[in-house]
């Protein structure tokens, strides 16, 4: 590893863990680094625009490239970039917000979300990084995964996000088994008191997992008394669309009924 | 003072001492008192909640709060005669039925638990009131599973209550004990800002939570301001009525 590029990454975490700009010395302290060392990785930093400095505080924030960087990643992302028209109709017909994600480790990266039809205001979550365990997107995704890498997500930490997330280790393999007897993964105030989600796997050429899509919104709407019919039919057959689009021939699509 | 980092607690100042004599009981009255006062406040702070909101969460806890509220009230106010209890149930309720996101639930959930916790005793002491907020800690906790530290409502709720017990077993009043659960609120409130959210939308974004108020935690310290200021008010009409109501009980 070189050291020295871990501590420039070190240093764009801490400027990126909270919105309070950082002085030298804070950072130093921070990462128990030589301010003289830490102002050398700054200005590198600062010459790529990777990080800014305020110029009446002189203190550290992050730069303009990163959000260019992140813009890059998202459209490095082979499943946003075709999930994007999808995604659009999904919350048309179904009348709720929309989200894509991947599976990174223990957690769902949602890389693409729609809003809500209906002119409110809601917050852009791309970028929110959810516990699989606590979402349908996370569930509809590790119910197609090997066995082993399966496993090694029901062993590791499983936090409880609410009264009602599945923390037990037999009642999440039973809600994994229902998603393959489904197609759809159902989520109930799991990860956030009165939201729910339904979610159906997406799959590519191969018929492996690469994310998930499905619809997330208030449990009464989405899952009036069980999940609501239509809402199941569009996610469905918005996965299956996909998935086609991902290379994923009829025959190579587990689970999806067809 | 509305960056999204900053504490503004607009409501946060001590209410001027109305008289010297203590109220030591809550009724019917007190509690109506109570919810207009959360509702004048939530009418004042919605976009100020909203804010808050929109920085870790999906802008909606203030328009939320205040619709529930405001649906509160009108049903309250039909409801003519009503014990504390019934008050409270009724507004859980509407809470519930008419508030979407996490706040209507959790709220709804609190209120019904307070108000069946008092069943329907007609007036009742600071010890009384206590276990009826304990009700709701342990409702708002069944249904989250928040504990102190996790940067929700709890951090307000919980340091609140165990203020007020405090002030109550070291010979204090109601007066003291919601004076002690509004500062106890309000510093609860205040400590959630460099809090990492392990719960809720804003636990979505990791340390990215970091350096913003919780909303929740904001609101529940916005109800305690109105309960104080709710049990003076009541003990200043009393005054006003002639002790025609009674101003003390257990």
């Amino acid at each position: 590893m070189i050291q020295s590029v871990g501590r420039a990454a070190r240093i764009l975490k801490a400027l990126g863990s909270e919105s309070a700009r950082l002085g030298v010395t804070e950072l130093a302290e921070r990462l128990g680094l030589a301010k003289a060392t830490v102002y050398g990785l700054l200005r590198t930093l600062e010459a790529h625009q990777l990080v800014e400095q305020d110029l009446e505080t002189g203190k550290y924030r992050l730069g303009p490239a990163l959000l260019q960087l992140g813009n890059a990643f998202l459209d490095n992302n082979e499943l946003r970039a075709r999930s994007l028209l999808w995604a659009e109709t999904l919350a048309g017909r179904a009348r709720e917000a929309v989200h894509v994600g991947v599976l990174y480790g223990a957690n769902v990266l949602l890389v693409h979300h729609v809003f809500r039809p209906d002119n409110s205001l809601q917050i852009l979550q791309v970028g929110a990084s959810i516990p699989w365990h606590a979402c349908a997107l996370g569930k509809a995704s590790v119910a197609y995964l090997e066995p082993e890498a399966r496993a090694e997500l029901l062993a590791g930490p499983l936090p409880r996000l609410t009264g009602r997330t599945l923390t037990a280790r037999p009642a999440l393999e039973a809600a994994l088994a229902a998603v393959v007897e489904t197609g759809v993964a159902v989520e109930d105030q799991e990860a956030i008191v009165g939201e729910a989600g339904i979610a159906a796997a997406l799959f590519d050429h191969r018929g492996a997992v690469v994310g998930a899509i499905g619809l997330a919104g208030p449990v009464e709407r989405l899952l009036p008394h069980g999940p609501a019919t239509e809402a199941v039919t569009a996610v469905k057959e918005a996965a299956r669309g996909l998935s086609r689009e991902l290379g994923a021939g009829r025959p190579a699509l587990p689970g999806t009924g067809a | 003072m509305m960056g999204t980092t900053a504490a503004a607690v607009p409501w946060g100042r001590l209410m001027p001492e109305a008289g010297r004599e203590a109220a030591r009981i809550v009724d019917s009255a007190c509690v109506r008192l109570w919810l207009g006062e959360v509702a004048a406040r939530l009418e004042a702070e919605r976009d100020f909640l909203t804010q808050l909101d929109a920085a870790i969460g999906d802008a909606d806890h203030g328009v939320n709060m205040h619709r529930g509220f405001t649906a509160v009230m009108a049903r309250v106010s039909a409801v003519e005669e009503a014990t504390p209890g019934q008050l409270l149930r009724v507004a859980g309720r509407t809470f519930v039925s008419t508030v979407g996101g996490a706040a209507g639930p959790l709220y709804g959930t609190a209120f019904l638990a307070a108000g069946g916790a008092l069943g329907d005793t007609e007036r009742f002491g600071p010890r009384v009131l206590l276990d009826a907020l304990r009700a709701s800690l342990e409702g708002v906790q069944r249904v989250g599973a928040a504990s102190v530290g996790d940067k929700t409502m709890v951090d307000a709720l919980s340091p609140a209550l165990d203020a007020y017990e405090l002030e109550l077993r070291v010979g204090g009043s109601l007066e003291t004990a919601v004076n002690g659960a509004r500062e106890a609120a309000v510093a609860g409130m205040r400590a959630t800002i460099p809090l990492q959210a392990r719960k809720g939308r804003a636990s979505y974004l990791g340390p990215r939570s970091v350096g913003h108020q919780d909303p929740g935690a904001t609101s529940t310290a916005l109800m305690f301001a109105a309960l104080e200021q709710a049990v003076i008010a009541d003990r200043s009409q009393r005054f006003a009525a002639g002790a025609r109501r009674p101003v003390s009980g257990s």
